[in-house]
């Protein structure tokens, strides 16, 4: 017991490393329920995390009771925040670790460090934000368009691709915060049929009057179309990157990114430097 | 009143107030973790590992992670010694636990050149050498696979620094004990046991290796009992200190380094998955002694029954 006293931690004395503000919080779920092909909507209550979160972060989850198999945290982008506390994370269940966090049940507890990482910047008033989304890319882009939203300054307009209608999801809660949503699906079963990038194409034929910000998240193909398509018009664009990581704290070095010709360093790290980045920083031929 | 336990321990001439080690490669160059526990409270840090010049690392994916696994390929990328020597350096003397810095060099000159730099800061408690890294003099082949040559890594390190140089071996050679006692012979002053396991991961649909570097070094839970099994080799075959490392992920992990005869221990891939780990250890070695009524964790080490 005295042993205890004696070891309780002290607040660390440095204030260097990372400035940032981050908590690891133990949490119980709220709901995590299925709502689209293989999607899944988990959500929880912290103060702490909410408050301090900025749309394009990410959270380190682990999955349950500190199991060995799987091992590692997974990284997972902000999906929004609600009713002041609430923390939403949309997932899409892919392996083993997605399948046993789908597993989870209300008052079930998981570990969570964030806010991590850097977020969209955000747009300067009356820029007009398009933001473009590709399956599970939607994730960080909703809590985007609910801090822009909120804020009013901006027109927001919001392209969402899926393979086929079952993955559609989040489409009410969108309307409700009421952006301008085109939709595609590559079978035709839902908007308009084809993939995302093109109707983009279509929409976004020349600059326009008003100056535009282009947001994305989604596959690398589409990102690097998007990345294109902002250098083709001078727009200013924002992706947000996935990388396999380890710890999400920038001591792994597992996320590295390759760097576009002439930045500074030969890799980016997505945790630390990302994940979002602006797209001329990454260098598309490889991602 | 309750007396506390002593966990102190010596590594040669370094005091160590715990025998809680963060590993190399596992917590950045030192303050990445300080907003999750203040790094002053642990054994000692081991800071990434060091070259001459900044190395780019691997290109992704660097990490694959496998049942209880996490095999990696980051390529050792770092900084290099004298940006870590003038950005880095001066923030981790506030630390109130030493320093080890962890090196690596293509050719035995440039760990010799590494240690002379090293020698001539101040704040740098002990030299850690990484010597499963390819000698491009000998084709590529590992230094630490062969006892001449991870002799003579370890003598030039020795002849230039007078800080106490720790030599971390590799696991992927038929008798660790024979590298062991080879560089005891020639002057270094405790043994790290053990780094990263050769390992592959093989992606079945795309029928791609899962790294891009084809093979990594697996580390995490799966490799504990191979880890512990060449700590008691290595115990056994020499006289200073080893230092026991290799998916310890709890104290209880740490307990069994520690009777098998590792006078310290080194946490690593646990550090990814709870930044506190290396923390919780000592609150957990600090209790179990308590509990056990050991009064000094010394009485724990090497205190393994035989049936």
């Amino acid at each position: 017991m005295l042993a205890d006293q004696s070891l309780v931690l002290k607040a660390p004395r440095y204030t260097f490393g990372y400035g940032k503000k981050m908590v690891e919080e133990t949490v119980a779920l709220k709901s995590n329920q299925q709502i689209g092909k293989n999607i899944w909507l988990m959500e929880f209550r912290s103060t702490l995390l909410a408050s301090h979160a900025k749309p394009g972060q990410f959270l380190m989850v682990h999955l349950g009771e500190r199991t060995k198999d799987p091992l590692l945290r997974r990284p997972f982008s902000i999906h929004g925040i609600q009713e002041g506390d609430k923390v939403m994370i949309l997932y899409n269940v892919v392996g083993a670790g997605t399948s046993l966090l789908s597993s989870l049940k209300e008052h079930d507890i998981i570990s969570v460090i964030g806010p991590l990482g850097n977020g969209f910047a955000l747009p300067r008033p009356s820029e007009r934000a398009i933001l473009v989304g590709g399956g599970i890319g939607l994730a960080p882009l909703f809590f985007l368009a609910q801090v822009l939203q909120k804020d009013q300054r901006n027109t927001v307009t919001l392209f969402l691709g899926f393979s086929t209608s079952q993955e559609v999801v989040r489409i009410q809660q969108l309307e409700e915060l009421g952006v301008n949503l085109s939709l595609t699906t590559e079978d035709g079963s839902l908007g308009f049929k084809g993939i995302v990038t093109d109707l983009l194409d279509q929409r976004l034929s020349n600059k326009g009057p008003i100056k535009s910000v282009i947001y994305a998240c989604g596959p690398p193909q589409m990102l690097k179309k998007v990345a294109q398509k902002a250098t083709t018009l001078s727009l200013r664009s924002y992706v947000s990157l996935e990388g396999y990581m380890a710890c999400g704290l920038g001591i792994c070095l597992g996320c590295a990114v390759k760097a576009a010709h002439g930045e500074t360093k030969p890799y980016y790290y997505v945790c630390q430097d990302g994940p979002v980045f602006p797209s001329g920083m990454i260098d598309w031929e490889v991602l | 009143m309750a007396v506390l336990p002593d966990l102190s321990v010596d590594i040669g001439d370094l005091k160590l107030k715990n025998p809680v080690i963060t590993a190399s490669g596992t917590f950045g160059y030192g303050t990445e973790l300080t907003p999750f526990f203040d790094p002053s409270l642990l054994g000692a840090i081991i800071v990434k590992g060091l070259s001459l010049r900044p190395m780019p690392g691997n290109p992704p994916p660097r990490i694959a992670e496998t049942p209880c696994g996490l095999l990696n390929a980051i390529g050792l990328a770092n900084i290099g010694i004298q940006a870590f020597i003038e950005e880095k350096l001066p923030v981790l003397t506030k630390i109130e636990a030493p320093v080890i810095t962890n090196i690596y060099g293509h050719t035995v000159k440039e760990y010799a050149d590494l240690a002379k730099k090293i020698e001539k800061v101040e704040g740098i408690a002990a030299i850690e050498i990484n010597i499963s890294c390819p000698n491009v003099e000998k084709g590529g082949i590992a230094f630490g696979t062969d006892p001449d040559t991870a002799a003579a890594v370890t003598e030039r390190v020795v002849n230039n620094t007078t800080k106490p140089v720790i030599v971390k071996l590799a696991p992927n050679v038929t008798d660790i004990t024979t590298i062991a006692t080879a560089v005891e012979s020639v002057g270094a002053k405790a043994i790290s046991v053990t780094n990263t396991i050769l390992g592959m991961a093989v992606d079945v649909t795309t029928r791609l290796p899962k790294l891009a570097n084809i093979v990594g070094g697996l580390s995490g839970p799966a490799i504990k009992p191979i880890a512990l099994y060449l700590v008691h080799k290595v115990v056994a075959a020499v006289t200073i200190p080893v230092i026991g490392l290799g998916g310890i992920m709890d104290y209880r992990d740490a307990l069994e380094f520690l009777l098998v005869g590792a006078r310290a221990i080194q946490v690593g891939t646990a550090n990814f998955v709870n930044p506190k780990t290396a923390i919780e250890i000592v609150h957990g070695l600090t209790d179990f002694c308590s509990r056990e009524k050991v009064s000094n964790i010394n009485q724990i080490i090497g205190g393994l029954k035989t049936m």
